[in-house]
C-alpha cells in the first residue's frame, strides 16, 4: 500500500520523506474514516429525524384519534344515561298501567254492581206497580251497567297483551286457526260459512299471543259476513319481497278504505253498534300482538265487498320494520 | 290436638264494600240457604272474628264457620293476607275458602291457589248471575261438600 502511495506521490513529483509517510497515510485513513462515519451519522440523523417527524404525526393522529374516542365515549356515556332515564320512566310507566289496570279491574267494577244489582233487585220487587216505560228505564240502567262491564274487560284485555311478557316457540298458525274456528261454529252452528284454511303455517311466535290475535281476525271476519247467505272465510299465507305475508279475507260488509287509519285504534269503530255489535278493541289487540312480535299489520277492503287483513310475524323482533307500519 | 274443633253451620262473609256485603247476603238468602251468614267488614275483623280477638274476645275459636267467603281487594289487611294467616292456623288450615272477587287479574288467581283458596268466583254484574253464582256455592261448600272433620 505505501509503495502505490509512493509512486503516486512520485509521478507527481513530490517527496515525502520517508519516516513520515507512514504517519501521514495512517492519519489520512483516520481521517477518511472519521469523515464516512460523519456522513453516516449524518445519514442517520437525517432519518431519526424522519423517523421523528412521522411519529410525531402519528402522535398527533394518535392523539386527534383519542380525542374522537374521549368524544364518542362522551356521547356514548350521555346515551347510556339518557336510556337509563328513559327506562326508568317506562317501568313507571309499566307499574303504573299494572296498577291503573288492577284498580280498573277492582274498583270501576264494584260501582256497576251495585248500579245492576239494586236496578234488578228494584225491577223485582216492585215488578206490580211500575209503568211499563218505568220498567224500561230500569233495563236501560241495568243495559247501560252491563256495556259498561264489557267496556272495562276489553280495555282489560287490551292491557294484559301490552303487559304479556313475549314467549317464543314454534306455532302452527293454521292449526290455531282451525281451533278458533270450531269455537266460531259453536257460537252458531245453523250459520252457512266456508272455510279455506292452509295447512300448516309455522312461525316462531307466542302461541298465547297469536291465538288471541287469530281469534280477534277471525271473528272479525265471523261477525262481518253475518248477513252473507255463504260465508267465505280464508286463512292462508304469501310472500312478498322474499317475506311471509299472512292473509285473513271475508267476504262480509268490509269498510270504507278512507277509515282504515281508524282500523286499530282501540275503541275506534267502523260500524254501529246496531249495525254490528263491539267495542272496537279486538283489531286493537290483534294489531298489539302483532307489533309485539316486530310484525306489522294492515288491511284492504272496500264497503260490501269483503276485508283483507294482512300481517307479518318476524322469527325474530330485532327484525322489526317499521312497528307501527299501519297501511 | 285441636279435639275441641266444632264445624257450625254459619257462613263467614268478608267483604269490605257494603253494596256487595248487600247483595251478596241477598243472594245467599235468595238460594234457600237457611245458614246464619256473619259480616266481617274488613280483613282484621274476619280475623279477630275467627281467632276470637279483639272485638270477638268472647268468641269461641273453636267454633269454625263452614264456609268463609272472602273478598280479596280490602283495606289494610287484603283477603290474600287473611287467607295466608288462615291457613298458616292450625284451626282454620283445612277451612274451605272460596275467594269471592271482582278481578280477574292472573296475578290475583294465581297468589290465591297459592295461598290456599279453595274456590275463586268472579262477582258477575248481573244480580241474576251474581245470584246463581252464589246459589250454586251455597249448595256445593254447605250441602254438597263434605268438610274435613279435623285439621291435619
Amino acid at each position: 500500500m505505501s509503495s502505490s502511495f509512493e509512486a503516486t506521490m512520485a509521478a507527481d513529483g513530490l517527496r515525502v520523506p520517508n519516516d513520515q509517510t507512514a504517519e501521514f497515510v495512517k492519519l489520512r485513513a483516520a481521517n477518511l474514516r472519521q469523515e464516512k462515519e460523519i456522513e453516516d451519522l449524518k445519514e442517520e440523523n437525517r432519518a431519526t429525524r424522519n423517523e421523528n417527524s412521522g411519529l410525531r404525526n402519528a402522535a398527533r393522529a394518535d392523539r386527534s384519534e383519542i380525542v374522537d374516542l374521549q368524544r364518542a365515549q362522551q356521547v356514548i356515556g350521555a346515551l347510556n344515561r339518557d336510556l337509563e332515564v328513559r327506562n326508568r320512566a317506562l317501568q313507571e310507566v309499566n307499574r303504573e298501567l299494572e296498577s291503573f289496570s288492577y284498580a280498573v279491574s277492582h274498583d270501576l267494577r264494584s260501582p256497576l254492581r251495585s248500579i245492576h244489582g239494586f236496578s234488578e233487585a228494584l225491577k223485582k220487587s216492585a215488578a206490580t206497580k211500575l209503568s211499563a216505560e218505568e220498567d224500561a228505564w230500569l233495563q236501560k240502567i241495568s243495559d247501560a251497567a252491563d256495556r259498561m262491564d264489557r267496556l272495562t274487560e276489553d280495555l282489560l284485555r287490551l292491557s294484559r297483551i301490552t303487559r304479556a311478557e313475549l314467549k317464543r316457540e314454534t306455532v302452527d298458525l293454521a292449526l290455531v286457526a282451525r281451533q278458533v274456528i270450531g269455537e266460531l261454529r259453536q257460537t252458531d252452528p245453523d250459520r252457512n260459512a266456508v272455510f279455506a284454511i292452509s295447512d300448516e303455517l309455522r312461525v316462531h311466535a307466542d302461541p298465547v299471543l297469536v291465538r288471541v290475535a287469530l281469534s280477534n281476525l277471525l271473528g272479525n271476519a265471523w261477525k262481518y259476513t253475518a248477513r252473507r247467505a255463504e260465508a267465505l272465510i280464508s286463512f292462508g299465507c304469501e310472500v312478498r319481497d322474499g317475506q311471509t305475508v299472512f292473509c285473513v279475507r271475508d267476504n262480509g260488509a268490509g269498510f270504507d278504505m278512507a277509515y282504515a287509519s281508524k282500523l286499530f285504534t282501540p275503541f275506534q269503530r267502523l260500524h254501529s253498534a246496531r249495525e254490528f255489535p263491539g267495542s272496537g278493541v279486538g283489531l286493537a289487540c290483534a294489531a298489539r300482538v302483532v307489533h309485539k312480535h316486530g310484525g306489522r299489520i294492515w288491511a284492504d277492503s272496500k264497503a260490501e265487498e269483503g276485508a283483507a287483513f294482512f300481517f307479518t310475524i318476524p322469527d325474530s323482533t330485532g327484525a322489526a320494520e317499521d312497528p307501527d307500519g299501519n297501511k | 290436638m285441636n279435639r275441641g274443633i266444632m264445624t257450625t253451620k254459619s257462613i263467614l262473609l268478608v267483604e269490605d264494600t257494603p253494596d256487595d256485603a248487600e247483595l251478596t247476603m241477598m243472594s245467599l238468602k235468595a238460594s234457600g240457604l237457611l245458614n246464619e251468614i256473619v259480616l266481617a267488614e274488613d280483613g282484621l275483623e274476619a280475623l279477630e272474628y275467627l281467632f276470637g280477638q279483639g272485638r270477638y274476645a268472647g268468641r269461641n275459636p273453636m267454633e269454625i264457620p263452614a264456609l268463609v267467603l272472602l273478598d280479596i281487594k280490602m283495606p289494610r289487611l287484603d283477603g290474600i293476607e287473611v287467607l295466608q294467616r288462615l291457613r298458616a292456623d292450625s284451626r282454620t288450615s283445612v277451612l274451605p275458602v272460596v275467594m269471592l272477587t271482582t278481578s280477574t287479574e292472573d296475578v290475583d288467581l294465581v297468589r290465591a291457589y297459592q295461598s290456599g283458596a279453595n274456590a275463586y268466583v268472579r262477582k258477575p254484574v248481573s244480580l241474576s248471575q251474581f245470584q246463581e253464582a252464589v246459589r250454586q256455592l251455597g249448595l256445593f261448600w254447605i250441602l254438597t261438600n263434605e268438610p274435613p272433620k279435623m285439621p291435619r
